[in-house]
């Protein structure tokens, strides 16, 4: 999109950068090397030790270093873009700094830019911003999304030099605490060399597919619990990434672990999960547990109020499991009335 | 402290976690993690933290710095009544804000039901068979426009190398530039101009027409259309929805794209955004549409149920061949923009349409009986005036009334929903004093909008579009659809991809004041002192966290900012 050429580097069986790999893709494409893009505490939630190599070897080939800022919430305070070796970096407000997800939008995703490329930064045609050689604009209005920068204005103002450090802290503290508490019934992958997450963590499902178990089964059980799933299959197929941030307490994060283990229990109960299932049938309705008659074979309680904190706090999805591949067979995406709707595979 | 109040466990729970850890303190769990080389070695060079009931103060306080005037100024942006009733339960609900992108669908049929309505309206509107569920803005889904025409080119136009872009002058001039940001890498060459002189060869594989243009002249659109198709040249409409209730749809004239914003439809200005911008398109090109798009399809029980649909498309499984990045909606101001609809109904809608140019046609007969020069001959709000903008433009700033001055001899100047009988005797008043004048005629009710372009078809005759027009059914609704949907109020969305962390309700709070959301982002610069502050405040900090020297805020996603960021080295 933006006129560059994408040469993917491998990742080492530790889920870091592939030093060899890098190093000959790097001196194959030193003539046009215009930058490298990482992420960084890395997607998969670990803090390489290698990033300043990896940032001067970019350097020495004349490229520049472009961090993804998805994972500045491990960073804030305690290390930066800069100080990795970073030249540009983009941010995103909401996630790091407090803009709510809306559903979908709004976001702010500032780009912070080294000395030498502050000239660049866009312009607008109307009103005077950006930088003094400013490429055009990028957004409409000149500083964008202005009503909801306030938001992260505050959440820094609130919480000061301090407390930005404090929340990365315990932003870090409570992704460690739920891989410590999950540790044992699910292989977490990748870690740092002292055996640390970063601020997320990815556990593995995959071996449960020798129970017909897929981690969309997994995520759709959560419901039953009261739970919106963590990442699913990305960055890697068959996982799930979990990042509680600073803001859940250890309650809040034990009822979710509890959860989690409580549904391996329920995997590992049959050998094969068949179509009418425990985690098959999830999520389960109101209407379900409220019918005559309970066609399935195992009790509603499991079904519907499988821990004690679940009947306190209970969530009713409002329809049963959607059929993803049905509705592109079948595209409707505006209002008809009901009766042109006709269910035909 | 507000860290207190930030913060999920308290100091007993941190302990409680470091030592079932087998951990002594949180420094040691640091340093076992962070690589030391990158560790800094002093706390970041900021301000202690203030209180939350601080923050409210010291926030109010800039705030009136920035001065509420009366905005004539239009250029894309107009002001807006937000009806309470939606400001209350969905912009300042967590139930509506605090939610995620709706990938899980059975827990989000709420918002995804909220989205499928403003589907349906942008595509009962714009007259076209498949609308998304929103892009950033409207610059932005007209590039959006771009990108998706040159990527149908037929075979034809490839052998040629038809690489041209048409675009009126008429254009608003951030959309001219964000399209000359996006056309440099994909090799397409901007050719702007004016529709009437225009002579369209096979260079060309696309063309892009503002609906009205920006100082408010309405072209002949369906004659346009045909033209440009006579030369197999594919068409983008920038369209203003207000106008399009009036008016027919641009898909009754076979036009390709319909973009634009639905800012109008009861979205806070907020200088400049956040705004939900629409991008309806032919079903043809459904594989190629950028940003979500919500289908309906069946649950487990074959009863309707509705998801995002051709997910396909999207960076996680195309990677670098995806036609959408997930990360481009702007979901809950679309949901306020199709809930205004789904209060106001197409009859409500009209209403005030209608009034916006009844105002807009007694302003022009009394430019003609003043004898100022109005140069539009068919308008819907917008009049484009010659006159001493200096001399008008001291006078209006006396009254508080901001119009747009494209030169030193012209002015445009856009009426909108917000503008009250009183407002708009002050703005007649000023007229009157320009030319010294004591009296306005009585204005006899003529319309000007074009004839032969007046709308037909009917629009928004879904049920759901005429069953919540009392604030009860309303309320209800809202709340009805909230609960289907699980938020951060309810529990913990532990999502790796993202960061949910608390969404503090006093970082909401100011978004409510008038003097930080009534501010359209073209007002001078003398009278936003505040935004000016509280912006170079927030780059300033976000400079000093990331240790760079300098911050734009212009992106409005993280896909934007990449997208950015390459540009910039690239330059």
């Amino acid at each position: 999109m933006a006129g560059m050429k994408v040469v993917v580097t491998k990742t080492d069986e530790l889920g870091n950068i592939d030093w060899a790999d890098l190093n000959e893709k790097v001196i194959l494409h030193k003539d046009e090397l215009a930058a490298l893009m990482i992420t960084y505490p890395s997607t998969h939630g670990v803090f390489e030790s290698n990033i300043r190599n990896i940032t001067a070897l970019i350097h020495k080939h004349g490229g520049q270093v472009y961090m993804d800022g998805a994972n500045m919430n491990a960073q804030v305070g305690l290390t930066s873009p800069a100080a990795i070796g970073a030249d540009v970096c983009h941010l995103n407000l909401h996630k790091t700094f407090a803009i709510p997800h809306g559903g979908g939008g709004p976001g702010v995703g500032p780009i912070c830019v080294a000395s030498h490329l502050a000239p660049f930064l866009p312009g607008n045609p109307l009103v005077k911003t950006g930088g003094e050689n400013a490429i055009p604009a990028i957004s409409g209005a000149p500083w964008g999304s202005a009503l909801a920068c306030l938001i992260s204005y505050g959440y820094i103002e609130m919480l000061g030099s301090e407390g930005l450090q404090k929340a990365t802290e315990i932003a870090i503290l409570n992704a460690n605490y739920i891989k410590h508490r999950l540790q044992d019934v699910y292989p977490i992958l990748y870690v740092g060399n002292n055996g640390r997450s970063a601020h997320e963590l990815i556990i593995d499902l995959r071996p449960f597919k020798a129970h017909n178990i897929e981690v969309v089964d997994v995520a759709k059980r959560l419901m039953d619990y009261g739970f919106h799933a963590p990442t699913v299959s990305f960055p890697v197929a068959g996982t799930m990434m979990i990042e509680p941030t600073e803001s859940e307490n250890k309650r809040e994060m034990d009822r979710f672990c509890d959860a989690m283990i409580s549904i391996v229990a329920e995997i590992l109960e049959e050998a094969h999960h068949d179509e009418n299932s425990l985690l098959k049938n999830a999520p389960h309705t109101l209407k379900m547990g409220t019918e005559d008659e309970w066609k399935f074979n195992y009790s509603r309680k499991k079904a519907l109020y499988p821990l004690e904190f679940v009947s306190e706090n209970k969530f009713w999805p409002s329809v049963r499991r959607v059929d993803e591949a049905f509705g592109d067979r079948n595209l409707i995406c505006s209002c008809v009335p009901i009766s042109d709707y006709q269910l035909n595979d | 402290m507000f860290l207190r109040r930030h913060l999920g466990p308290n100091e007993g729970e941190i302990e409680e976690m470091l030592s079932q850890m087998g951990l002594d303190s949180l420094s040691q769990l640091i340093e076992e993690t962070i690589p030391e080389d990158i560790r800094l070695q002093e706390a970041i060079d900021l301000p202690e933290g203030i209180s939350e009931h601080a923050f409210l103060q010291k926030i109010t306080a800039l705030s009136l710095k920035n001065q509420c005037s009366d905005s004539y100024i239009g250029m894309g942006y107009h002001p807006a009544i937000v009806p309470a009733v939606i400001q209350r339960n969905i912009l300042e609900n967590p139930g509506w804000y605090t939610a995620y992108t709706p990938y899980q669908a059975e827990i989000a049929q709420g918002r995804l039901e909220a989205l499928f309505n403003f589907q349906t309206m942008i595509t009962d509107l714009t007259g076209m068979e498949l609308a998304n569920a929103s892009l950033l803005d409207e610059s932005t889904s007209a590039a959006e426009a771009m990108s998706l025409l040159f990527a149908v080119r037929t075979r034809e136009q490839k052998k040629k190398n038809s690489t041209a872009f048409f675009v009126s002058n008429r254009c608003l001039p951030q959309t001219i530039s964000l399209l000359k940001t996006r056309a440099t890498p994909l090799g397409i060459e901007i050719i702007l101009g004016e529709e009437e002189h225009l002579n369209f060869d096979d260079r060309f594989f696309g063309a892009l027409f503002q609906y009205p243009g920006k100082g408010g002249e309405i072209i002949d659109l369906p004659k346009v259309i045909e033209k440009a198709q006579a030369h197999e040249i594919k068409t983008v409409v920038a369209a203003d929805l207000f106008t399009l209730t009036l008016l027919e749809a641009p898909g009754k004239y076979n036009v390709d794209v319909v973009v634009g914003t639905t800012q109008r439809f009861g979205i806070p200005l907020g200088y400049g955004g956040p705004h939900a911008a629409y991008f309806a398109t032919k079903e043809a090109y459904k594989r190629h549409i950028p940003g979500r798009i919500i289908g309906q399809t069946r649950d487990a029980d074959g009863k309707p149920a509705l998801r995002m649909a051709l997910q396909t498309r999207e960076q996680h499984i195309k990677r670098d061949r995806a036609t959408s990045n997930i990360c481009t909606a702007q979901v809950l101001l679309a949901v306020m923009a199709g809930m205004y609809a789904v209060y106001h109904g197409a009859k409500g809608l009209r209403e005030i349409a209608l009034e916006i140019h009844r105002k807009a046609s007694e302003l022009n007969a009394l430019f003609n009986q003043l004898g100022i020069t109005q140069k539009n001959t068919a308008f819907f709000d917008t009049l484009h005036i010659e006159i001493d903008a200096k001399k008008l433009e001291e006078l209006a700033k006396k009254r508080k009334i901001n119009l747009f001055y494209p030169d030193n001899n012209s002015a445009y100047l856009s009426l909108n929903e917000a503008t009250t009988e009183k407002d708009f005797e002050r703005l007649k008043t000023l007229f009157l004093d320009y030319k010294g004048e004591k009296k306005a005629a009585v204005f006899e009710e003529k319309k000007n909008l074009p004839a032969e372009q007046l709308r037909e078809s009917a629009f928004l005759s879904h049920p759901v579009f005429s069953s919540y027009h009392s604030e009860t059914a309303l309320m209800r609704y809202i709340k009805q659809l909230e609960r289907k949907d699980l938020a951060l109020n309810h529990s913990m969305i532990a999502l790796g991809s993202c960061t949910m962390k608390l969404n503090a309700a006093s970082e909401m709070l100011p978004l409510s004041l008038p003097q930080w959301n009534n501010i359209h982002p073209f007002a001078p610069l003398n009278q936003v002192e505040g935004y000016t502050e509280m912006l170079e405040k927030l780059t300033h900090q976000l400079s000093v966290i990331t240790g760079f020297a300098a911050t734009s805020l212009q992106p409005n996603s993280g896909a934007q900012g990449e997208f950015t960021g390459l540009m910039v080295i690239r330059a």
